[in-house]
């Protein structure tokens, strides 16, 4: 003990020391935290103080909440404050409008005092209890005196752990530990006065408006210069797949930065949480990879990203599987690491879309390479089958053929093709052979329903030419019969 | 009987034994042995009208023969027809472009009337007649388009009885008699069905018998001179030059009926009747188009206030049905009838604009 007390001034410099060792993932906004940045990036961010991957510091206990007479009713602050100028009156509308008005937290909640009162040397006397505009350092205590009582949120069926939350967090990491107050605090994302639900489409953090909420910090350049991180993310994301879908298309399923990132915890997913965490949404391709030989790899083997890249994952496609125009230049330090030559997938090496082929690491040489050749040509195979399929019901359908049952058998053909598709994660060929057959034969029998369809239209116009032919004959009789009675007559 | 008493004694076989019986040659003879005006040009346009009701009337019942009019079944029948029923394809095609066709020629049929002022005395009746036929004509359409209970006939049903609903006064209560509740449902289909397939046809049915009654009775119009009135002092003028109704009239109409049946077999080869997915009342297709001839309707609704978009064609074809009680001048040649013409030529190009761009979408 007496030791301890000896080190006890260097408690707090030397965990901000060891958290520069630990700096590996600060605010990369989305991309797995990697080891190999670590050196280059802590350089870069120089200006900031490092926060740890760790967090080193818990949340600081919770204050009491803000004791003070009355309750929101008590209209005595707003009655005064929205008439002193348009921003005082624009503050009080936005509370108006607010989810804490509609419950009953009133002004002094959050800045004390006695809102029974209208006399302002009273309502706002500290030794009333008035605390006027709380501090940045102050705001996550405040939000969390209330938001983190269990007791107190009950009625209202919210979480309590946004506080333990936002303190692992990159963010409430630095605000703790380097006291940094230009990080992101609860206010900054759901306002100060206008606080809504995240389920009210007009509030920041809705869905749909959290990608535009996070860039409002992380695609500011200046504001990210003392960490050193890129500002592409959100334009990178609006290309994406996830990003179209989510902005574009409106598809609530389709992830936000929160959905990976976390939200009040928000925090890169390290390289291994990576799988796990895509497999939130694609459960089924998760299980499928842990199948697979990269996954046996555990912390050295390829993960999502690795192919699919991060914040601008595509839609997967052959692609994927090797270079076109022929096999890149394969460097050694691609896949091992210098020193050891053990297994280590860098991944600025997978930085460029480009670059997330199989052959980026197996070389055409290898057993492996000649099995994603075989695997290539299966996929490939079965999408060939499935487009003709699709050409030829296209073609019966624009001819003005009811084409339901051969778009039935096209409908099978593609999702055989879809598992085939998602079982290269399992990296089996006999697994995904088994699928692209089933595709293939799901293809050719859409094909062939398709093709009778083809059949049948031109047995129809071959029939219309008779019939017409028909009534041609039947027409010239009726006129010669015309002539020979105009004639007579 | 001898081979000389039968000649005597009018034809023999069946024919005669049903005459011997009947004795209904005279009133035969009485319908056919008519004489029209040598220079009335009908363009055999109300002939080809009752010819498309006829196939119609044979091809509908064949397909009522394969129909289930309910929601679970109705779409799946209409596949099996289009499908599996051998040349149910063809029956159901003609169907089709026959109804779309009937409508077309009753509406030329109609301007070919106004044009050549054959509305007018002593034919205003037959005009009224007319009119009903058109109303019923259009009611078939709107009817029969929701049978395939696709997406196409269940939203354009949504919309179309939505519409109704907004006439001034009676549009809820029209609407709820239109869907026989608040949504488009099992109840709607079997209404429409119901009106479709037996009330529509009989009224249709006793109109035409009727309007072809009046045109006998009337006789064609001549297009080139006004009929007497009584009472009125006219100059005299030599008699009409005739031709006989049978055989002449009736030979050059079945020739433009074979050529409609020509077209129809063409249409339906080519371009058979499609099939949209099974109606989703949960799943609202992007556009919603109504069939052509409730384009120009559907396109004013997006231009104007909706009583205005209702009100306005419902008193467009009051109007028209009401036209010979309206229009009291006499004359009957084109040239001199210039405000008559324009009004019309004015409507005709509306309707055609709203038409084009109500289909553009």
């Amino acid at each position: 003990m007496t030791s301890l007390r000896a080190i006890r001034p260097f408690l707090a410099p030397g965990l901000l020391a060891l958290a520069s060792l630990f700096m590996t993932s600060i605010a990369t906004a989305g991309a797995p935290a990697d080891d190999s940045r670590s050196g280059s990036w802590a350089l870069t961010v120089a200006q900031a103080t490092p926060t740890p991957e760790v967090p080193l510091e818990s949340a600081p206990p919770l204050p009491t909440p803000i004791a003070h007479p009355g309750d929101a009713s008590s209209t005595g602050c707003v009655d005064c404050h929205s008439k002193v100028d348009n921003r005082q009156a624009a503050i009080a509308d936005e509370w108006r409008a607010s989810v804490h008005a509609k419950e009953g937290v009133g002004c002094a909640d959050c800045h004390g005092g006695d809102p029974t009162s209208d006399e302002i040397t009273v309502g706002m006397a500290e030794a009333g209890g008035f605390q006027g505009v709380p501090g940045r350092d102050e705001t996550v205590a405040l939000c969390g005196s209330c938001h983190a009582n269990a007791d107190r949120m009950r009625p209202y069926q919210v979480a309590t752990d946004q506080y333990s939350k936002y303190y692992s967090s990159v963010h409430g990491q630095r605000l703790l530990i380097a006291r940094d107050e230009r990080v992101a605090i609860c206010s900054d994302c759901h306002g100060a006065h206008g606080v809504k639900p995240a389920s009210d489409p007009t509030a920041d953090v809705y869905p749909l408006n959290v990608p535009a909420l996070c860039a409002s910090c992380h695609a500011d350049a200046a504001k990210m210069q003392p960490y050193g991180i890129p500002t592409d993310q959100y334009d990178v994301y609006k290309l994406s797949i996830h990003g179209t879908q989510l902005l574009e298309e409106q598809d609530l399923r389709a992830p936000t930065c929160a959905s990976c990132h976390g939200s009040h915890a928000a925090k890169p997913p390290r390289s291994d949480e990576v799988v796990a965490v895509c497999g939130q949404c694609h459960t089924a391709t998760q299980a499928l990879y842990e199948e697979s030989a990269h996954a046996r790899l555990e912390g050295v083997g390829p993960k999502c990203w690795t192919c699919h890249g991060t914040h601008d994952v595509s839609e997967p496609d052959e692609r994927l599987f090797l270079h076109e125009g022929g096999v890149p230049d394969y460097l050694c330090a691609t896949c091992h690491s210098a020193t050891d030559q053990s297994l280590r997938l860098e991944m600025d090496r997978f930085e460029q879309e480009s670059d997330r082929r199989c052959d980026t690491c197996h070389h055409e040489r290898s057993l492996i390479y000649s099995q994603v050749e075989a695997i290539a040509g299966a996929i490939g195979g079965a999408r060939d089958a499935y487009d003709t399929a699709l050409h030829r019901i296209d073609d019966a359908a624009a001819l003005g053929m009811i084409v339901t049952d051969a778009d039935v058998a096209a409908q099978e053909a593609r999702t055989e093709l879809i598992k085939a598709r998602a079982a290269v994660h399992t990296t089996k060929l006999t697994t995904i052979s088994a699928l692209t057959d089933a595709a293939l034969a799901k293809s050719a029998a859409a094909q062939d329903l398709a093709n009778a369809k083809l059949a049948e239209s031109d047995f129809r116009r071959e029939a219309m030419v008779i019939v017409i032919a028909l009534i041609s004959l039947n027409v010239l009789v009726l006129v010669w019969l015309r002539r020979r009675l105009h004639a007579t007559s | 009987m001898t081979a000389g008493a039968k000649s005597e004694e009018g034809p023999g076989g069946v024919l005669g034994w049903v005459e011997n019986r009947l004795h209904l040659a005279p009133f035969i003879g009485a319908l056919l042995h008519v004489r029209i005006p040598a220079n009335a040009k009908t363009f055999y346009l109300g002939g080809i009208t009752l010819f498309l009701f006829g196939i119609q009337v044979v091809t509908g019942t064949l397909l009522a023969l394969y129909y289930s009019p309910t929601p679970e079944a109705a779409y799946e029948s209409v596949l099996s027809i289009t499908s599996d029923v051998q040349f149910g394809w063809l029956i159901r095609s003609v169907h089709h472009w026959a109804a779309n066709l009937m409508l077309l020629f009753l509406v030329l049929h109609l301007l070919r009337i106004f044009v050549q002022a054959a509305y007018k005395y002593p034919r205003e009746i037959t005009w009224i007649v007319g009119g009903g036929l058109l109303l019923i004509t259009i009611g078939f359409g709107f009817t029969g388009y929701l049978l395939p209970w696709d997406q196409r006939a269940y939203w354009a049903t949504v919309v179309g009885t939505e519409i109704a609903g907004d006439v001034p006064v009676i549009g809820s209560s029209l609407l709820l008699l239109l869907r026989g509740g608040a949504e488009v449902s099992e109840a709607t289909l079997a209404r429409f069905f119901g009106i479709h397939v037996l009330v529509l046809p009989l009224l249709l049915g006793g109109l035409v018998a009727l309007h072809l009654l009046f045109v006998h009775q009337q006789g064609l119009a001549n297009p080139s001179r006004a009929e007497a009135r009584p009472g009125r002092v006219t100059a005299p003028q030599p008699p009409d030059k005739l031709k006989p109704f049978f055989p002449d009239y009736i030979l050059d109409e079945v020739i433009a009926w074979y050529a409609v049946l020509a077209g129809l077999v063409i249409l339906a080869s080519l371009f058979p009747a499609g099939l949209e997915p099974k109606a989703d009342p949960l799943v609202t297709p992007e556009h919603i188009k109504p069939e052509w001839y409730f384009l120009a309707v559907y396109q004013l609704l997006k231009l104007v206030p909706e009583t205005v978009g209702v009100v306005a064609p419902v008193a467009l074809v009051m109007i028209i049905v009401l036209l010979p009680l309206l229009d009291r001048n006499e004359e009957i040649r084109p040239r001199r009838r210039p405000i008559a013409l324009g009004l019309a030529l004015v409507l005709l190009v509306a309707m055609a604009v709203l038409t084009y761009f109500g289909g553009r979408v």
